[in-house]
């Protein structure tokens, strides 16, 4: 009897925890957007220039958040690009080789295309696991520049276009920036509204099923590394702008900010879940850490530092995964944490 | 291979089918030429490697160039070795080790320095429990992704490395040990590929002939039937990351010994180069199917392939294009002998 009351005051009284509970789990968002108030206040108090001079930490976002929204689109759909680094400096290289500007970043965006096209074809057509495919393309792209490149960074001809490109085009918006933000908006609108997009979803949440759905799954995971190869070939045409040169050697930080952005995002690796919208409240956090660590003077190494202990800490607090962890062994392998297929 | 070490535990923790999966390609009569090549590809190349570059390419059979092959495969090598336990538990990789390196290689020249190398040898090993602690009960326990754990204790690893040594470099003493370590030879052959040699057999015998070995197999081509079969497979993933860490430990001894000095940048690229010479000698990263020796395989492999470009005046973007076109014609050669016995 009173087992029975206690049974049923405990549903009655978790109905609106539940409901909570799973709004709460159906959105990856949560953590990120939690993550970012701590940050924000944080910084409000400690180093409140990071937002006077917002110049500075909006550039930063959008350099740290550009390559994760592709790399969003591939990791939706359960695969990796580490390829994307070396497709940012390889593609920076060859723009750099041509003497017309235009042409250059023409035939830097079609080098990101081709690059997507190729690491797509041996995950989908040979069926070899992505991560190692890109891995091997890391290799390849990265003596693909220094080998075109001869080992030295290769200036632009059109050095005032790049000085250009550094200054504010609307308001206090650089090019990068308004460059992010139509990117985001393409991106955010593409995988919750267009229909190809949304099945990136079922892509990731089950292969299979979209299969059997008949989704054409090969097409999608085509276009997702499509996506994250141009996206990483965009950003190395705007880093070689910026720079006036472009660095065969650039990539490493570029690749670790990058899935750190997407990670803290609340994006699961396994696919089907996570959101382009995530992924810009990750790279917005790391991008006001980073810019709030600078100004307060604090070394680089601590700063790698504390963004890796937010990385850790963000890939294990996971809600599904604190929940395999505190539930018994049996409910996790029963796929409670299985993804589901939504739209962001 | 398997069917030889089976005690009766590990017969029961290993269930059948990782054993079936492994000797599928084996017992059929007739195995396409495409899995003979997955299967044995590696002796089969790097012997043909070694004998043409004997014989075509000028100064590779000198002495002094074979001790120098050596030189540079050891430390990478047995890094690569530690970290095969972990792809073969099916979890990718361990980025960490370029941190890890790094760390052990400081730790041994500025420990020893000051507080002798028995100390440097303590601090160097704790520093490595904690690695494989941190990554396994992270990968283990939250069941996050290997990849991004790790790359996060890299972050973590290195900014404390360069935030403790201010990114100098620090130099051994002249008359010390670890420099007497770095310059012995026997034969061709420096002290640092003997130890390379000897982690790789007992590291292979961990794998081939204990318990602990087997489990991580069955663990990596079925972690649900190794749980079932009543394994804790929390520990199988930590004591993967310990030897990985452990590899990565005395890789950094060996490296620093090389030249007796020791910076924090002095492991870059240890992560995706000993992952390529593991996926290059046959390892599958799919997880369960691999051996400590294919490894050893794929460290000269990458090793003479490198020697010879540099001998024959070739720069280091074509070497890293050919590492890149080695992982993915591997893995492809790997992934199309997998659907041939499917099929």
């Amino acid at each position: 009897m009173s087992d029975s009351n206690l049974q049923l005051g405990v549903q009655g009284g978790t109905d609106l925890v539940s409901r909570m509970r799973t709004l709460l789990a159906r959105r990856t968002e949560g953590r990120a957007a939690a993550l970012l108030v701590v940050v924000v206040i944080v910084t409000l108090f400690l180093e409140p220039t990071t937002f006077t001079s917002y110049e500075v930490t909006l550039g930063r976002i959008a350099q740290v958040g550009l390559v994760a929204l592709g790399l969003t689109a591939v990791i939706l759909m359960g695969e990796l690009d580490l390829a994307v680094a070396s497709t940012l400096a390889v593609s920076g290289v060859i723009m750099a080789s041509f003497d017309n500007l235009a042409m250059g970043i023409a035939a830097a965006l079609v080098t990101g295309l081709v690059i997507g096209v190729v690491n797509a074809f041996f995950v989908v057509q040979v069926g070899i696991n992505s991560f190692i495919a890109t891995l091997g393309m890391l290799f390849f792209l990265r003596g693909l520049g220094f080998v075109i490149s001869n080992e030295q960074p290769v200036p632009i001809s059109n050095v005032d276009a790049g000085i250009q490109f550094g200054q504010p085009l609307i308001g206090p918006l650089t090019p990068r920036m308004l460059i992010f933000i139509v990117l985001f908006v393409a991106l955010q609108v593409f995988v919750t509204r267009v229909r190809v997009g949304r099945e990136f979803y079922a892509v990731g949440g089950n292969r299979q099923a979209a299969y059997d759905a008949g989704i054409p799954v090969k097409a999608r995971v085509y276009l997702g590394f499509v996506i994250s190869g141009m996206v990483a070939a965009l950003a190395g045409v705007m880093n070689t702008l910026e720079r006036t040169a472009a660095d065969p050697t650039a990539g490493s930080t570029v690749l670790l900010s990058s899935f750190a952005a997407a990670i803290i995002g609340g994006i699961l690796l396994t696919g089907g879940r996570g959101s382009v919208f995530g992924t810009l409240l990750g790279a917005t956090t790391l991008g006001i850490l980073q810019v709030a660590l600078t100004f307060s003077g604090i070394q680089v190494d601590v700063q790698n530092i504390i963004i890796g202990v937010v990385l850790l800490l963000a890939v294990i607090s996971d809600p599904a995964t604190i929940r395999a962890v505190f539930s018994n062994a049996r409910a996790f392998f029963s796929n409670r944490s299985a993804p589901q297929a939504q739209g962001g | 291979m398997s069917q030889d070490t089976s005690t009766d535990t590990t017969s029961d923790a290993a269930a059948p089918e990782p054993v079936a999966e492994q000797t599928l390609g084996l017992d059929q009569q007739e195995t396409s030429a495409v899995q003979w090549l997955a299967e044995r590809g590696i002796f089969v190349f790097t012997t043909v490697l070694i004998v043409v570059a004997a014989i075509f390419v000028d100064g590779f059979a000198s002495l002094v160039n074979i001790t120098d092959v050596f030189n540079r495969a050891a430390p990478i090598g047995i890094v690569a070795a530690g970290m095969t336990f972990v792809v073969i538990s099916a979890n990718y990789l361990d980025l960490s080790v370029v941190a890890q390196v790094a760390t052990s290689a400081v730790v041994l020249i500025a420990v020893s320095n000051t507080a002798g190398l028995l100390a440097a040898f303590g601090v160097a090993i704790v520093i490595a429990i904690v690695y494989g602690f941190v990554n396994g009960v992270a990968v283990g326990v939250f069941k996050a992704n290997a990849v991004i754990v790790t790359l996060a204790t890299t972050f973590i690893g290195i900014g404390l490395l360069r935030w403790r040594s201010g990114g100098s470099i620090y130099f051994g003493s002249e008359d010390s040990l670890i420099r007497a370590f770095g310059t012995t030879k026997i034969g061709p052959f420096p002290l640092s590929m003997v130890v390379f040699v000897l982690v790789s057999l007992a590291l292979s015998y961990v794998l081939t002939r204990t318990t602990f070995g087997f489990v991580i197999k069955a663990f990596g081509s079925n972690p649900e039937a190794t749980r079932l079969a009543g394994v804790n497979t929390a520990w199988v993933v930590i004591g993967a990351f310990m030897l990985s860490a452990f590899g990565a430990m005395i890789g950094g001894f060996v490296l620093a010994a090389f030249s007796n000095t020791a910076v924090s940048s002095m492991s870059g690229g240890f992560d995706f180069e000993a992952l390529a010479a593991i996926v290059i000698g046959g390892t599958s990263v799919f997880g369960g199917k691999g051996s400590v020796m294919r490894t050893l395989l794929g460290v000269i492999f990458v090793s003479v392939l490198s020697n010879i470009m540099v001998l024959s005046g070739l720069g280091f973007g074509v070497q890293q294009m050919a590492i890149g076109a080695l992982i993915v014609a591997a893995v492809s050669l790997d992934a199309i002998a997998r659907k041939a016995a499917t099929a």
